[in-house]
């Protein structure tokens, strides 16, 4: 096993250990807590549609396969995962997302119990047609809840008008039709693929030892040959389907995502690229910042408004997203800031002022155990230093993110828009 | 953690809960007011006004800049419902000194700013600006309206409507849109004025040492109010279990129906009582060990959630989930005989034990998340004596099965509220 550890100077540090069968461990230790996050995960989620597996055909699976597979990871031959957590009383839970699934805990007592749960259950697929047909019944009314959902559809809304091909605009979940298509067989051709320990990490914060937990994961973790993942290439044009799109809904106060796709020549952003957009996007619409308080002088903008850099493998966007009288005229206004800043530069006194403040957020969210292993999986799925990202606040420069003001391409951008039915109107 | 509590003057008092886990401190104002038809939109709006301006910053870019400056000190402004009573709660959170990166005063700095806010609000002629109050109202009716678009969270608010027409605490926590729109600017000044002189005030630090003075500075403060008046939390009114159930439909354009039931039961005051009712409630509708998780979701697949909680300090009991219409029906009828057969005592002794460890699990990780402590000490300190998480997780454990079922005896259906599809008419 191969040990690397990482030190902060905020009195912080991580050990990261290699396993033979290639699972990456990322264990922080946080000694004065009382509980501790465990996070079991694979590099699996929504968008790996087609795939390949050391070389052979390719694969295209139903929509939503990921999030079903974690459903039914949690039943195994000898009962589910939730009752044996419920003999230790941890709280335990699993998610997908686009590019990974997870499975957590969080405990205050019997962390070694718990996490040889978690290991377990992971490891240990059990599929029959029965409870696969079950499943459908449950993850079908799980999508028609989200159907009801405004915040939810404005956002793949804009996804689905923003990417022509990639997968990232299809739901997580899938649809009810691409679900029914799931079978036994085609969960264990994925669960052999994705769920392969060279392809999984497991992270942890809190109040363990690392030699004891490094030990119990050494000891329980499947000696599987590593295998080769080969995901289908995505053909995505540097273009977007439509730049507005319309759904009516029973909402009051019409609901938007503004969202300008960039165009990328590699599949993962480098962190330092990362924060220099945060940044950037900070000084385009922070609460700090000119936009933010003529749009809410105006009236255009309330407390829901948010912006996101929303990146991952092969795919990276900007989203503004809120709720508005007037959609239009807030993409309007947003685009006019970013041209603005293009000619002019931006005011240096608000950039050291949100240096500060991301410094400030990165510091904070040391507080919480979940914060730091929920991290540690980006790092996993990225591979990047949990504290390059504090390092890198302190020498960013003005021209390193004023000239990530090129990302913005009005003609690449989408507006959805979420507005109200006319009885509410 | 408790370390000491603070006569502060008249029906206020402030707590230092000492914790050396966290990198911020985080200080509290919680001011208790009882719900009033005529206050409560007026009361509601406080909390945000006084966060987004103040008499040294003017408007809200200036103060955001300042917290900015401050390493992204936080502010945080809510309010609730607490029994029969209003909360109003405005915090800041902030890193520590030693983070700083260039030795600057951050703690003391933001205790005073929030001080301040609270104390020295932007208003003149004994009236908050215009400008101001108007867009707060607006931000305020647009959360009203988004909360209506969010059928989960409307169908429950209907309900606690239908079930308490005649009591305050049908009032919903922040006033409706007809209230909201007619505060005026010097309206608005009374009830701050009102809020100091009236409200019970609880103020909690957080931290690993008290800043300095800073109870000693809010105490002077109260001295130059007339605090005689001021209010002390007493017990709520308990809910009246009505003789004949009562049953209230609605159709809208959704595309899942809800189904919420109301329930009273005994409102409970001390310890052992509120410690035998968390555990009936969540043996219920609570873990995945749950009844309603256990036969509702999973073995009859009637709804994607089906879960119960309560509010005792009320005695009130809320199941609510997302069901088909045409397995609404069955889904009552199933929450009802899962009722039935916890009050029997016919729930397993693995369901007793699940719930109780996972009760205590999650107690005993309380003191992990900054914002939970604050929480917990608010609403513990003004209600009873303020026992601590852990002392509470180990009265859980000494509750017996027969004290569960007297609690369950307790509970009877008051009302049901059904939202229906429009298109399954």
């Amino acid at each position: 096993m191969e040990k690397q550890i990482f030190e902060s100077d905020i009195g912080e540090s991580y050990t990261l250990a290699a396993l033979q069968n290639g699972l990456k461990v990322y264990i922080c230790e946080k000694p004065y807590y009382s509980s501790a996050y465990a996070v079991f995960g694979t590099k699996y989620g929504s968008v790996d549609t087609a795939f390949s597996k050391n070389g052979g055909d390719t694969i295209c699976v139903p929509e939503g396969i990921a999030h079903f597979l974690e459903h039914k990871l949690f039943e195994s031959e000898d009962g589910d995962a939730f009752s044996k957590y419920a003999k230790t009383g941890a709280m335990a839970n699993a998610f997908t997302s686009f590019d990974r699934t997870c499975y957590l805990f969080s405990c205050s007592d019997n962390f070694d119990e718990n996490l040889e749960i978690l290991l377990d259950f992971v490891q240990s697929p059990y599929f029959t047609k029965e409870t696969v047909e079950k499943e459908q019944g449950i993850i079908g009314q799980e999508i028609r809840m989200y159907d009801d959902s405004p915040s939810w559809r404005v956002l793949f809304n804009m996804l689905s008008a923003m990417y022509v091909n990639h997968p990232v605009k299809i739901d997580i979940a899938g649809t009810v039709e691409s679900i029914s298509k799931i079978d036994s067989d085609l969960l264990y051709k994925c669960y052999e693929t994705f769920y392969n320990p060279s392809n999984m990490f497991i992270c942890i914060a809190g109040n363990v030892d690392t030699k004891q937990v490094l030990k119990k994961i050494e000891s329980s973790v499947k000696n599987s040959e590593k295998i080769d993942i080969h995901r289908a290439g995505i053909d995505e044009p540097s273009t977007v389907n439509k730049n507005y799109v319309e759904q009516k809904f029973p909402v009051l106060t019409p609901m938007f995502c503004y969202g300008f796709k960039q165009k990328i020549e590699s599949p993962y952003r480098r962190i330092k690229s990362k924060v220099c957009v945060e940044l950037l996007l900070e000084i385009i619409c922070g609460e700090a910042s000119p936009l933010y308080k003529r749009l809410m002088d105006e009236g255009l903008i309330n407390d829901e408004f948010d912006f996101e850099y929303f990146t991952g493998r092969d795919y990276a966007s900007i989203i503004f997203s809120g709720e508005s009288q007037e959609p239009k005229r807030v993409a309007e206004e947003i685009s006019k800031e970013i041209a603005n800043i293009r000619e002019h530069g931006f005011d240096k006194k608000l950039f050291s002022a949100v240096k500060c403040s991301l410094y400030g957020d990165a510091v904070r969210s040391f507080n919480s155990v979940e914060s730091i292993a929920l991290s540690l999986t980006d790092c996993a799925v990225s591979d990047f230093d949990l504290f390059e990202k504090i390092k890198f606040l302190k020498t960013v420069s003005y021209d390193d993110v004023l000239k990530r003001i090129d990302i913005f391409d009005d003609e690449l951008s989408v507006l959805s828009v979420i507005s109200p039915l006319e009885e509410n109107a | 953690m408790l370390e000491n509590c603070i006569a502060l003057g008249n029906s206020a008092q402030g707590f230092f809960i000492k914790s050396d886990r966290f990198k911020t401190t985080y200080v509290t104002y919680n001011f208790f007011l009882p719900l009033e038809k005529e206050n409560v939109a007026h009361f509601a709006l406080l909390p945000f006004i006084l966060t987004t301006c103040g008499k040294e910053y003017p408007d809200f870019s200036k103060l955001n800049f300042k917290l900015n400056k401050l390493y992204s000190a936080s502010l945080s402004a809510s309010a609730e419902k607490v029994g029969d009573y209003q909360l109003l709660r405005v915090g800041i959170s902030v890193i520590d000194d030693k983070y700083a990166l260039d030795g600057e005063e951050l703690v003391n700095k933001a205790v005073e700013l929030l001080n301040s806010l609270v104390f020295e609000p932007r208003v003149e002629n004994n009236s908050f600006f215009t400008e101001d109050v108007e867009r707060e109202k607006r931000k305020a009716i647009e959360h009203i309206r988004g909360e209506l678009a969010e059928k989960r969270l409307y169908a429950r608010s209907r309900l606690i409507e239908e079930m308490y027409k005649d009591d305050v605490y049908g009032i919903p926590k922040c006033g409706t849109e007809k209230q909201v729109k007619e505060i005026t600017a010097e309206s608005l000044y009374k009830a701050w004025e009102d809020m100091l002189s009236r409200a019970a005030l609880i103020v909690n630090v957080i931290s690993d040492s008290l800043p300095q003075n800073v109870f000693d500075g809010i105490k002077s403060r109260l001295l130059s109010i007339d605090r005689s008046g001021a209010i002390t939390v007493n017990e709520s009114k308990p809910t009246r279990p009505l003789y004949a159930s009562k049953r209230v439909e609605e159709k809208m354009d959704v595309a899942q129906g809800k189904l919420v039931m109301g329930f009273s039961m005994d409102a409970v005051s001390d310890d052992r009582k509120n410690a035998a009712v968390t555990v009936m409630c969540d043996i219920f509708g609570g873990g995945p060990y749950s009844r309603l998780f256990n036969y509702v979701r999973e073995k009859l697949s009637l709804c994607y959630y089906c879960s119960a909680n309560s509010e005792k300090r009320k005695g009130l009991l809320i199941v609510d989930s997302g069901v088909e219409v045409q397995n609404a029906k069955k889904a009552e009828s199933e929450i009802l005989r899962q009722l039935e057969i916890v009050k029997a005592g016919r729930f397993t002794d693995f369901e007793f034990e699940s719930s109780k460890k996972s009760i205590i699990n999650a107690l005993n990780s309380y003191g992990d998340h900054q914002e939970a402590v604050d929480s917990w000490y608010t609403i513990k300190s003004a209600m009873s004596n303020p026992i601590s998480p852990e002392d509470f997780a180990t009265v859980i454990a000494k509750v017996g099965r027969n004290e569960v079922i007297d609690a369950a005896k307790t509970v009877k259906l008051h009302t049901v509220y059904n939202l229906i599809p429009k298109e399954a008419q």
